[in-house]
């Protein structure tokens, strides 16, 4: 049976845990709150952009396609950007992202950009080539880190070093949900028929000046967009999990404080009994 | 016969609703759609937007963006949009003076790039405001 003396240190264990996974909870939450918002605000943005982008392609020359566009099937190698957190105690969210990055991976040759210490460990360990490595942060990331991604992006997929760019990221469901998710994102996929109807449509200036642009804007949004959606999932998953470990700490401690109790009164009556006792004896 | 005019920025949607007429800067020059305007897809420079409802004209000031219409349904994509209504002159003036203060300071390319847009912004803001003030 345990002593009084280890039980106390345990409930002290405990309680202190419990304080330190409460701050980290409180932490994650206020976050979230901003980090909720910048993701979804951002939503109906990048909805719109993806669904002209597609609209404009079909009203293009198809032998005259931009640079974006074009599949290169004569290469095989593939461009992975991994967006993952920089910390743990996030629940299952690194876990599932591992998962998902392990699945597309195979022996083929490919490429990779890493944000975020996690995924940078994880593919690390894959002996896979790490193009370029970035700090994911703790803040709410600001757009121009997207800058450096996209120029590596056009280093290797404009230059014919890669056929493929996939993103893989975890997608913000709501503050329960959370699900990785890989996309890719280069070539831009022509869509036959999005129902839109063939009514000639004017570009002003030239459609050949207007959608390098349009979909240079595109490619970082939809980069940007990856972020948003990592880093509110990160901050909920957090949220969830630190309220599980607190919740539990409680518990622990319950339990504890339960046992302690219990000992103690076991003692004091252990006590009283050999008082008792001994004065049973000397009466006598 | 009305547009409908949605305007879209990353951080929110502003506005989405019917309108008579909108004018705003493009590349090739600023231009007004009126209802039954053809299909068009162009690209927005920073500038004043003017939308006109009835009577009622509201100004906006917008950044770089592209501009949809497509069967009398008007979507701006724009980096940024406000209305002169809501533009904080005391805030912009900060603004301002920040961006104006950071480029002074040696900065890498990246950061001058952000101070830059960020003093044409604000800049453009006053200037909207402004004309807004002689207007009423």
């Amino acid at each position: 049976m345990a002593t009084l003396l280890t039980l106390k240190r345990r409930i002290k264990t405990a309680s202190n845990v419990s304080k330190t996974t409460k701050a980290m909870q409180m932490i994650a939450a206020s976050k979230l709150k901003k980090a909720q918002e910048a993701a979804e605000s951002s939503k109906p943005y990048v909805e719109k952009l993806d669904f002209l982008s597609k609209a404009i392609e079909q009203k293009i020359d198809k032998d005259n396609l931009n640079p974006y566009m074009t599949a290169k099937n004569d290469i095989k190698t593939k461009l992975f950007i991994v967006i993952s957190p920089d910390k743990g105690l996030c629940g299952g969210m690194v876990t599932n992202l591992i998962r998902e990055i392990l699945r597309l991976t195979n022996n083929e040759k490919a490429y990779y950009i890493t944000v975020g210490k996690k995924a940078e460990k994880l593919v690390a360990s894959l002996n896979k080539e790490i193009v370029a490595s970035f700090p994911f942060g703790t803040t709410l990331p600001p757009f121009k880190t997207v800058f450096p991604i996209t120029k590596i992006i056009d280093e290797y997929f404009l230059g014919n070093k890669v056929s493929q760019v996939l993103i893989i990221s975890t997608k913000f469901n709501s503050v329960f949900s959370q699900e990785p998710f890989s996309n890719t994102i280069l070539p831009v996929k022509l869509e036959e028929n999005l129902g839109q109807n063939n009514s000639k449509t004017l570009f002003e200036p030239d459609v050949n000046l207007l959608l390098p642009d349009l979909l240079q804007h595109y490619l970082e949004m939809v980069i940007y967009q990856s972020f948003l959606d990592s880093f509110a999932s990160e901050q909920a998953s957090r949220m969830i999990a630190m309220k599980n470990a607190t919740d539990n700490a409680l518990d622990i401690i319950e339990e504890l404080r339960l046992e302690y109790n219990k000992t103690r009164q076991e003692k004091i009556t252990n006590e009283l009994l050999d008082i008792g006792g001994s004065s049973q004896v000397a009466y006598e | 016969m009305k547009l409908f005019l949605e305007i879209i920025t990353p951080t929110k949607v502003v506005l989405s609703e019917e309108v008579d007429e909108l004018t705003i800067p493009t590349a090739e020059g600023e231009i007004s759609v009126l209802p039954n305007h053809v299909n068009l897809l162009t690209k927005i420079t920073p500038g004043e937007m003017i939308i006109r409802k009835g009577n009622k004209s509201d100004l906006f000031a917008v950044t770089g963006g592209f501009l949809e219409i497509s069967n009398n349904k008007v979507s701006l994509l724009a980096d940024y949009a406000i209305h002169a209504d809501d533009i904080e002159i005391a805030k912009v003036e900060e603004a301002k003076e920040r961006a104006q203060k950071a480029m002074k300071e040696k900065l890498t390319e990246d950061d001058f790039r952000v101070a830059n847009a960020e003093l044409a912004k604000s800049l453009l803001q006053l200037k909207v405001a402004r004309k807004r003030k002689v207007r009423v």
